[in-house]
C-alpha cells in the first residue's frame, strides 16, 4: 500500500465506533462527566484521574502510561506529551482524563499541530457536537489536508443537520486517501438523499477500489429497494460471476425477477441455481444449507408459475 | 576533451561503486502469495530501482519483474508463476549474480550461490499449490510476538529446531507484531531483525492488533501496518473481495484463512466486516476454514473477556457479534492472540456469553483432549456442517507470558498455560494436527482434528 501521512505526520485513530456509529445514523451516546472550572482544580482533578485510570488500565496501557508519565515528569512544560497521553486515554473512551490532558497541553500551546483534531474527536464522541465543529473547524484551518479532521467533521455536520457539509467533507478526504476502504464508501453512499445518486456513488467507488463485496452489495439493495430490476439483475450477475458458489446470487435473481411478474425467467433462475447446487462437490451439496437450498429450488422450480409478462 | 574523459571516467568508476553501496536494509520479504502470482517487498538504504531476478534454478536467475519508478520501499509482483514450483529469486536493481562457472564442481556452485547478506543474496520460496486439492501444509502461529526481547527470539529458536529442514508454508502473525506503538522502527526491530530467513522464503499473513492500531488507521487504511504489508484485498487470493486490507481472505490448498479486524474496523452487526464475512463463509469451497483476528472471544489470561470494559468491549464483540457467524459457516479453528498465554477448547459451539454461562453439556460437542495418542482425535463430519464446533486458541505468548500470574480459569478451555511459546499448524488432507511449543522447546499441547 502506498505510505499516507497527514500534515503533521501522525497517525490517530478515530473515536471507537464513530463510524459503525455514523453508518447507523448517530453517534454513540457518551455523558461528558465534568467542565474544569480553573487551572488549579484542573490539575488537582487531572492528577487524580490519572491514578484511578491508570489503577483500573490493563497492563500495556499502564506502561504506556508509565512512559508518559514520566516523561511529562521530567518536562512538565512539554504540550505534546500531553497530547498524547490524552490520545491514549481516549483511545481507551476514558474521555474526563483525555479531556484534562487536552486542556493542559492547549494551556501550553494552543496551536499545537493534532490538538484541535484530537479535542474535536473527543468532542464529537461525547456527542457534544457544536464544540466538535468548533475544534474541527480549528484543525482545518491549520492543515487544510488533514483527511482524518475532514472525516471527524462529517459526523459533527450530519450530526447537526449538515448534511450536504458532511457529504462535502468526506468527498474532500476520500480524495485525499490513496487506498480507503470501503466503510467510507458506503458512508458516503448514505449520505446521498437520491437512490440514483447512492448508487452512481458506490459505482463511483467500484471504479476505484475494485468491485468490493460490500459496495455491490448495497449498491444491489437499493436497486432491489427501488424497482431498479435490469440494474439490479446486472448487478447480480456481476456477484454471480465472482463467486465461486454461484446458486446464491441465482437464487436471489430468480427471487427478484418473481417480484418483477417475470416468473419465466424466475424459473430459469431457479433451475439455474438447482443445477449450481448439483455441481457442488458432494460433501459441500451434502451439507444442510445445501440441502435445504436444493429442496427449496426444487419446489420452486416445479411449481408452475403463469408464464412471464 | 581531456575534462570530458576524466568526467566520463569518474562516472564509470563511481557508477558500480555508488551501485554497490546500496544496501539492503529490510526484507525481502513475501506477502499476499497466490499459486500463481508473489509480491515480493524489500528496502533499501538509497533509492534505486524495484527489480526482481527470479528463476527456476539458483543461477538461472533469468526473468525479471520490476515495478517503475525508484524508491527505497520496493514493491514488485511476480506473475504467471507456475503453482506449488520453488523459485528461486534477488532483488536489486543492478544485475546480482555473477556468472556461476558451468565447470566448478557441484559444491563450489553451491557455495557460490549461498544465501548471503545484502543485496547479492539469493532466495527461494515455493509458491502456493493449486486451490482446492490437498496438499501438506505447515504454518506457523505468532501471536504478540514483537516484544524484541530474549523470550521472541527463544521461541523463534524453537520453531526453527522443530521445524528443521520442513519448509514453513505460510505464518501468520495474530496481531501485536511489534511493540510498543507498532511504529516503522518498532516493526523494524521486531519483526525484520528477528525473522529474516522465514520473511524470505515463507508468505507472512497478518491482522492488526491493539499495538500496530497505536500507528494505523483501518478506516483509512494508513499508518505503519497498512505500509508494511500487502494483503490480498481484491479477493485475488481466494474467498471473497473484501476491498481493505484490515480484512480478508485467502486460500491454501484445501484450507480456507478467513483474517478478521477486531481492533479497528466497524464490529457492528450489520457493518461492512460482517456483510463480507457472510458471504465470504457462504462461498467457500474449502475443506477446512481457519479463522483468526486479535482478540479472543475467550481468555482469562492477560486480558478478562467476561470484563465488558476490557479492551473496549472488543472481545465481548467478537464472541457476541462474530463467533455465532463463524460457527454457522462451519469454522474449524479460531486463532487469536491479545491474551499473552495460550488457552486451547474442547471442540465447542454456541457459546456466546459470559464464562459463567458456560455449561460443558451443551457447549463441548466432543469432550476427549482431542489427541490421536490420547483420548482420541476431534472427529468432524467434511460435509460443511453448522455449528458442529470448533477449537478456540488463544496463542498470544510468542513475545512474552504473563510476568504475574494470571486465572487462566475460563471453562471452556480444556489447557491453558502461562507460558511463552508459538503454534504450528499441520493441515494434511483431511487431517489437522496443531501443536503448542514453549520457548523451552517443549511441545506443551498438541491435537488433531479429522474429518470423515
Amino acid at each position: 500500500m502506498s505510505p499516507f501521512r497527514c500534515s503533521t505526520g501522525q497517525v490517530h485513530s478515530f473515536p471507537r465506533n464513530v463510524f459503525s456509529a455514523l453508518s447507523s445514523g448517530g453517534l454513540l451516546a457518551y455523558v461528558r462527566c465534568f467542565n474544569l472550572p480553573s487551572r488549579a482544580s484542573r490539575l488537582a482533578i487531572t492528577t487524580l484521574l490519572l491514578g484511578t485510570a491508570a489503577l483500573r488500565a490493563h497492563p500495556e496501557i499502564e506502561a504506556a502510561l508509565t512512559r508518559l508519565n514520566s516523561a511529562i515528569t521530567a518536562a512538565p512544560d512539554d504540550a505534546e506529551l500531553y497530547l498524547t497521553r490524552g490520545d491514549l486515554y481516549a483511545k481507551h473512551d476514558a474521555w474526563a482524563a483525555a479531556e484534562a490532558n487536552y486542556l493542559r497541553a492547549a494551556e501550553l500551546a494552543p496551536s499545537l499541530p493534532g490538538l484541535a483534531r484530537s479535542r474535536g474527536a473527543l468532542a464529537l464522541s461525547t456527542q457534544e457536537f457544536t464544540g466538535a465543529l468548533a475544534h474541527l473547524n480549528e484543525a482545518l484551518k491549520q492543515s487544510p489536508t488533514d483527511a482524518e479532521a475532514l472525516i471527524l467533521r462529517v459526523g459533527a455536520r450530519v450530526a447537526l443537520g449538515d448534511r450536504g457539509g458532511g457529504l462535502a467533507d468526506l468527498e474532500a478526504a476520500l480524495k485525499l486517501l490513496p487506498s480507503p476502504g470501503p466503510e467510507l464508501f458506503l458512508t458516503r453512499a448514505k449520505l446521498h438523499v437520491a437512490p440514483a445518486d447512492a448508487i452512481a456513488s458506490l459505482d463511483a467507488a467500484i471504479a476505484r477500489i475494485g468491485p468490493a463485496h460490500t459496495l455491490q452489495l448495497r449498491a444491489l439493495e437499493i436497486e432491489e429497494a427501488n424497482g431498479f430490476v435490469d440494474q439490479a439483475l446486472r448487478r447480480l450477475d456481476t456477484l454471480a460471476r465472482q463467486s465461486e458458489r454461484q446458486e446464491i446470487w441465482l437464487k436471489r435473481r430468480g427471487d427478484l425477477l418473481s417480484r418483477a411478474g417475470r416468473h419465466a425467467q424466475a424459473l430459469e433462475a431457479y433451475a439455474a441455481a438447482l443445477a449450481a447446487v448439483e455441481r457442488l462437490p458432494q460433501w459441500l451439496r451434502d451439507s444442510p444449507d445445501s440441502v435445504a437450498l436444493a429442496a427449496e429450488l426444487a419446489r420452486l422450480t416445479s411449481a408452475n408459475p403463469p408464464s412471464s409478462s | 576533451m581531456k575534462l570530458a574523459r576524466i568526467v566520463l571516467l569518474i562516472s564509470l568508476l563511481a557508477g558500480p561503486s555508488l551501485q554497490a553501496a546500496t544496501t539492503v536494509i529490510r526484507g525481502p520479504y513475501l506477502q499476499s502469495a497466490t499459486p500463481t502470482s508473489m509480491v515480493v517487498r524489500w528496502r533499501t538504504d538509497n533509492t534505486e530501482g524495484s527489480v526482481v531476478s527470479y528463476g527456476t534454478e539458483r543461477n538461472q536467475l533469468t526473468t525479471t519483474a520490476k515495478s517503475e519508478g525508484i524508491s527505497t520501499e520496493h514493491i514488485v509482483q511476480l506473475n504467471n508463476l507456475k503453482p506449488n514450483t520453488r523459485y528461486f529469486y534477488a532483488v536489486g536493481a543492478a544485475p546480482l549474480m555473477p556468472p556461476v562457472n558451468p565447470n566448478a564442481p557441484v559444491a563450489a556452485k553451491k557455495a557460490e550461490a549461498e544465501d548471503a547478506p545484502g543485496r547479492a543474496s539469493v532466495s527461494s520460496f515455493t509458491t502456493p499449490p493449486p486451490v482446492g486439492p490437498a496438499k501438506p501444509s505447515r504454518i506457523w502461529v505468532l501471536g504478540d510476538p514483537g516484544t524484541k526481547n530474549a523470550v521472541q527470539k527463544a521461541v523463534r529458536d524453537v520453531y526453527y529446531k522443530f521445524t528443521a529442514n520442513r519448509a514453513t508454508d505460510l505464518w501468520v502473525m495474530l496481531g501485536d507484531n511489534a511493540y510498543p506503538d507498532g511504529t516503522d522502527s518498532d516493526y523494524q526491530r521486531a519483526v525484520f531483525d528477528i525473522y529474516p530467513e522465514t520473511l524470505r522464503t515463507s508468505p507472512l499473513w497478518s491482522v492488526l492488533g491493539n499495538h500496530d492500531g497505536k500507528s494505523a488507521n483501518s478506516i483509512t487504511q494508513s499508518g505503519v501496518y497498512y505500509d508494511v504489508f500487502t494483503l490480498p484485498s481484491q479477493g485475488q487470493a481466494g474467498g471473497v473481495m473484501s476491498g481493505t486490507e484490515a480484512y480478508y481472505a485467502f486460500d491454501y490448498a484445501n484450507i480456507h484463512f478467513i483474517c478478521l479486524d477486531s481492533h479497528d474496523s466497524d464490529r457492528s452487526a450489520n457493518g461492512a466486516m460482517m456483510q463480507w464475512l457472510k458471504a465470504d463463509l457462504a462461498a467457500t469451497q474449502r475443506d477446512w476454514i481457519i479463522a483468526f483476528f486479535h482478540h479472543p472471544t475467550y481468555t482469562k489470561g492477560t486480558h478478562d473477556s467476561d470484563k465488558d470494559s476490557d479492551s473496549g468491549g472488543r472481545m465481548n464483540d467478537m464472541r457476541a457479534i462474530f463467533l455465532p457467524v463463524l460457527e454457522q459457516g462451519g469454522v474449524d479453528l479460531v486463532l487469536t492472540g491479545h491474551s499473552h498465554v495460550y488457552e486451547r477448547s474442547w471442540l465447542i459451539d454456541g457459546h456466546y456469553g459470559k464464562s459463567d454461562t458456560f455449561a460443558a453439556a451443551t457447549h463441548v460437542k466432543q469432550k476427549q483432549d482431542g489427541r490421536a495418542d490420547g483420548e482420541g482425535a476431534y472427529r468432524k463430519p467434511r460435509r460443511r456442517t453448522p455449528n458442529f464446533g470448533e477449537i478456540s486458541v488463544v496463542t498470544g505468548s510468542a513475545g512474552h507470558a504473563s510476568s504475574k500470574p494470571v486465572a487462566l480459569n475460563h471453562p471452556a478451555f480444556y489447557l491453558s498455560l502461562n507460558e511463552a511459546g508459538s503454534s504450528v499448524i499441520d493441515v494434511d488432507g483431511a487431517k489437522l494436527e496443531f501443536t503448542f511449543l514453549n520457548d523451552k522447546g517443549e511441545k506443551r499441547d498438541w491435537f488433531t482434528i479429522v474429518k470423515e
